[in-house]
């Protein structure tokens, strides 16, 4: 059914703007009401989400054509962030982001897709990472840890380091330390020399097939292995391992938890302490695919109930954002001994997108870096000497923010900054 | 029609590429109809191009160019309600989004200068900080802080905060052919204390009964008053969306909905309470806004309506209470629970008892934003902006005959079925009000014509009842079917608008237009 299954939910867009702004009752002040990235910069109703759906409409209607270059300006210029979704989901009962997805996908099948992405899903289909540039080896990262390979060798937790940090050099520090962290607290990881991209990010750029495909044989293999537990740094892989295969329907008999959340509970079990002071003033970003995209997939098969009623049957439960993974890198950040964490007015929820989802940094870097420096100026606005995050795609975008704006701001992934304590 | 390349161009000259399009992916974006009044239609006429313009001089240029090359145009800020679109092909369209600061607070004077694309909320959160506070739409904090430019600005703060008529200032137009107009104060001291002088006053003229819906010019600037705000610089929220706790509104506040055993005892309720001055926001509350406003989801709705249903009489009020010192609060809520008594006022214990519940519901109506969850989520349309605006009493007796007719489209299956009660809000402490039925519909061809024929026996109500000229009056049929009962206010209303719109550029369909 493709679009057409969302008719009723574009349908329903009353055009209140509220997908333009933050949950209006959060506001402090004039500064930082948008959160939608894709309008803050190019201004056209197009650009917001509820633009979007109208536009929906009217290719359904076929009153436009999926062929045209504005289309694809428009379409592609969105980070797919989700945070239209949300706010609209404060007062609406209808889907957002969804027919956005669904208007990729179109995209996609009616060949109109940037050029760029399609580059990568060919790397996909080959098994390579879905990435434009870098390609620093697979497992070389872990050459000196002397750590399991999950492929080989039962492991209780598979660590899932992610495309963005195996095939990037400056983001092994991260992976390596995850690794070191987990070996001293006795946990038994394995990673795999030769690890599988997720395939997620195929799905945000309208390749839905193709993550589907990618989420199927990637279970087939991993369910084998018997672990109990999947970590992963990244928000995207964690987004695709926790909601997109359970959506997908090949959710995997073993837990899917966020560096934050896995290490916050080893130290709230007492297996890893945090005791060495980390004198910092940080900030904390939610990446998108952690924060609010991270809740539990919800599912659901049932029919809009006839009448006069916005109701479904079975009664539907919409994911709203609600139920992302905010508080674990908070609580694990305020365990760090001399560490201060303050909030950017857009936080949680509504926090304001790094820039680089949706295939925004490959396909628009001026426009990923343009939202990138928002962030930068709210973050350095808190005061904060740091950005603390927990998605290398955020992190390597802030840092070349932080570096184009001349910024004294560092960038620090919250293993990181665990690691700074225990380690 | 489409603009021709020297048309296209002239515009592009004035506002630069990036910030013109006749693209139809841009076009068809804006022509997604409103959920208001939603017709079956799924988009109205396509404007030409959207044109995104930045500073007075490039609207008036604009608006000069749509003159001489017989185009028309028309404004929006945040572009919600149909009367934001184009009715026919020939007209381009003004996006302000872009003129968004807030140009002044004025702490000591109590006024704030805005530009079209601020909205309420940003105006609110600002006036916090110093204390001070400013009326909100009652449609919600997501439209235009401006007092001209959405409609008459009644809303949940009207008790308090009054209305857009009376709170515009100083106002900065364009007018129709192009010229730039300074009004009041503004006009001969350049300050923006006062509307009506030293200095033109055109403020009734411009103002009408509603605003003119985009048919006369561009309101670029406007100074609205502020007023006093008893409570904290900025609100401390738990939760995530959609449910939000506030946590640092203090002590000073109490929330209340009010059922009366019926009409005669509310309206000397709100009679009471406002001669006692001691309410922040009063206003009519029934049943399906409570639920609909503390519910976040229609299955929500759906319970507490039936809960609200067995405890609220269609004779509602809510109350906020704000005191300015422990004393003031004191003597406020003394006074009001005097009034409840006296009136056989019973508290909605979902409010009174639970202080999540309380805080929460006073949060989302000083700063209104659950508007949308009241009139759109359960079917994405609304169509109740019915309400007259005069003696309260006569408003509300309005309200209630309209509500037989909203019944009658109950019974027929045209709506969503909420019991049809009636609400009715109030004003600046006095005995003006402004009354209006919430009516929700799915837009299909049946359901539509039953519109229709609600609003013209909401009119004939209006007429042969002698309730007055409603807030919905707009458009030439409208202003014709009420002008002759009304001192023939409508050959006015064109008089005005061709005196400065001679060549009919400002797209008037909502508003009138210079047809004889
Ligand atoms: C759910 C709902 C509830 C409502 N409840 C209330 C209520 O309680 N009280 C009330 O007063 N109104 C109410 N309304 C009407 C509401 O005020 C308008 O629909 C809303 O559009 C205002 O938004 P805005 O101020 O951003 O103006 P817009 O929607 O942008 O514009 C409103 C009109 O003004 C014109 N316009 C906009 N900007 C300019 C400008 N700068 N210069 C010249 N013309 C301009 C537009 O062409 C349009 O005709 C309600 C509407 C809705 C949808
Ligand atoms: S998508 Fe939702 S929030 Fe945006 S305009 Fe439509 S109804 Fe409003
Ligand atoms: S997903 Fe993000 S960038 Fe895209 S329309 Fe929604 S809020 Fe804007």
């Amino acid at each position: 059914m493709g679009l057409e299954e969302f008719r009723d939910d574009m349908t329903t867009c009353c055009r209140c703007s509220a997908c333009k702004f933050v949950p209006l009752e959060t506001l402090k002040g004039y500064d930082h009401v948008n959160i939608c990235p894709s309008i803050s910069r190019f201004d056209y109703r197009a650009f917001s989400g509820g633009g979007r759906l109208g536009i929906g409409v009217a290719l359904l209607d076929k009153q436009l054509d999926y062929s045209s270059p504005k289309l694809r300006e428009i379409i592609y210029n969105c980070q797919m962030c989700g945070a239209c979704d949300v706010s609209c989901k404060y007062a609406m009962d209808m889907e957002v982001l969804e027919p956005m997805n669904a208007i990729r996908s179109e995209m996609v099948k009616h060949g109109n897709a940037p050029p760029a992405l399609d580059k990568m899903i060919t790397s996909l289909k080959n098994g390579g990472p879905m990435l434009l540039e870098g390609n620093a080896g697979q497992g070389e990262w872990a050459s000196k840890l002397g750590v399991k390979d999950y492929t080989k060798q039962s492991v209780q937790v598979i660590y899932h380091a992610g495309c963005r940090t195996r095939h990037d050099k400056t983001r092994w520090a991260v992976a390596q330390q995850t690794v070191k962290l987990m070996q001293k607290a006795n946990i038994d990881v394995g990673i795999a020399m030769d690890e599988p991209c997720c395939g997620g990010r195929a799905y945000q750029m309208g390749y839905q097939t193709e993550a589907a495909d990618k989420a199927r044989s990637n279970m087939e293999s991993i369910n084998k292995l018997g672990a109990k537990t999947l970590v992963t740094g990244c928000a995207e892989c964690y987004f695709a391992f926790k909601v997109l295969y359970d959506k997908f329907g090949v959710k995997g008999d073993f837990e899917v938890l966020h560096t934050s959340e896995f290490f916050n509970r080893l130290v709230q079990q007492g297996k890893l302490k945090p005791t060495k002071k980390v004198n910092l003033t940080v900030t904390y970003h939610d990446p998108c695919h952690l924060g609010r995209q991270g809740e539990p997939y919800i599912h659901w098969k049932g029919q809009r109930v006839p009448g006069q009623l916005i109701i479904f049957d079975p009664p539907k439960e919409f994911r709203r954002g609600t139920k992302g993974v905010y508080e674990p890198p908070r609580e694990l950040l305020q365990s760090i001994p001399g560490l201060k964490l303050v909030e950017m007015d857009r936080h949680k929820e509504f926090a304001w997108c790094c820039g680089s989802g949706g295939g925004v940094i490959e396909t628009n870097p001026e426009y990923a870096l343009w939202t990138a420096t928002e962030r930068i100026n709210e973050a350095a606005s808190t005061k904060a000497e740091a950005v603390v995050t927990g998605c290398p795609g955020c992190e390597s975008l802030f840092e070349t923010a932080i570096r184009k704006n001349n910024k004294n701001l560092k960038v620090y992934d919250i293993v990181e900054i665990l690691a700074m304590a225990t380690l | 029609m489409t603009l021709n390349k020297e048309q296209y161009t002239a515009f592009e000259d004035i506002v630069g590429p990036e910030y013109i399009s006749s693209d139809p992916a841009i076009l068809f974006s804006y022509s997604w109809r409103s959920g208001l009044y939603a017709p079956p239609q799924d988009f109205s006429p396509l404007f030409e191009a959207i044109i995104l313009p930045h500073t007075n001089e490039e609207i008036q240029a604009i608006v000069k160019l749509s003159n001489k090359f017989k185009l028309q145009f028309k404004a929006s800020s945040t572009g919600w309600g149909p009367y934001n679109d184009a009715t026919a092909p020939g007209c381009v369209k003004l996006d302000l989004r872009r003129m968004n600061r807030i140009i002044e607070i004025n702490v000591k004077n109590m006024y704030a200068v805005v530009e079209p694309g601020v909205i309420g909320t940003q105006l609110q959160a600002e006036c916090m900080k110093l204390g001070l506070n400013c009326n909100q739409n009652g449609a919600g904090t997501n439209c235009s802080a401006s007092p001209i430019v959405g409609h008459c600005g009644f809303g949940h703060l009207s008790q308090s905060g009054s209305y857009g008529e009376r709170n515009q200032l100083a106002l900065e137009w364009i007018t129709p052919e192009g010229e730039l107009v300074c009004f009041g104060s503004l006009g001969s001291t350049g300050a923006w204390f006062c509307g009506d002088g030293p200095g033109p006053s055109l403020r009734g003229a411009v103002r009408g009964n509603v605003v003119p819906m985009g048919g006369l010019g561009v309101f670029t600037k406007a100074a609205t008053k502020l007023y006093h705000w008893p409570g904290p610089t900025s609100v401390e929220l738990e939760g995530v969306s959609p449910s939000y706790v506030p946590t640092s509104i203090d002590n000073h506040f109490l929330i209340r909905i009010y059922s009366f055993p019926d009409m005669e005892m509310m309206d000397q309720a709100q009679r009471k309470i406002g001669e006692a001055e001691i309410a922040y926001e009063l206003m009519g509350f029934n049943k399906g806004m409570a639920a609909s406003n503390i519910a976040t989801s229609n299955e929500e709705m759906l319970k507490l309506h039936a809960e609200f249903s067995n405890l609220l009489t269609d004779f509602c009020l809510m109350v906020i209470i704000g005191g300015y010192s422990a004393r003031d609060f004191e003597y406020k809520t003394k006074v009001l629970n005097q009034i409840a008594i006296d009136t056989q006022g019973k508290s909605l214990t979902k409010i009174s008892d639970d202080p999540e519940v309380a805080a929460g519901c006073m949060w989302r109506w000083l700063r209104p934003t659950a508007s949308i969850r009241e009139v759109f989520r359960a079917t994405g349309c609304f169509a109740g902006e019915v309400g007259g605006t005069d003696v309260f009493r006569l408003m509300a007796d309005y309200i209630v005959e309209t509500a037989k007719v909203k019944q009658k489209m109950i019974n027929d299956k045209l709506i969503f079925d909420d019991g049809a009660p009636p609400f009715t809000q109030s004003i600046e402490h006095g005995h003006y009000g402004h009354g209006e039925l919430l009516i929700r519909y799915i837009p299909n061809p049946s359901n539509w014509a039953g519109m229709m024929d609600f609003m013209a026996k909401a009119n004939e109500i209006a007429i042969k009842q002698h309730f007055g000229v409603p807030g919905h009056v707009f458009s030439d049929m409208q202003h014709d079917i009420y002008g002759p009962h009304v001192m023939n206010y409508h050959k006015w209303l064109r008089k005005i608008k061709k005196s400065f719109d001679p060549n009919g550029a400002s797209e008037g369909s909502h508003h009138i237009t210079v047809k004889e």
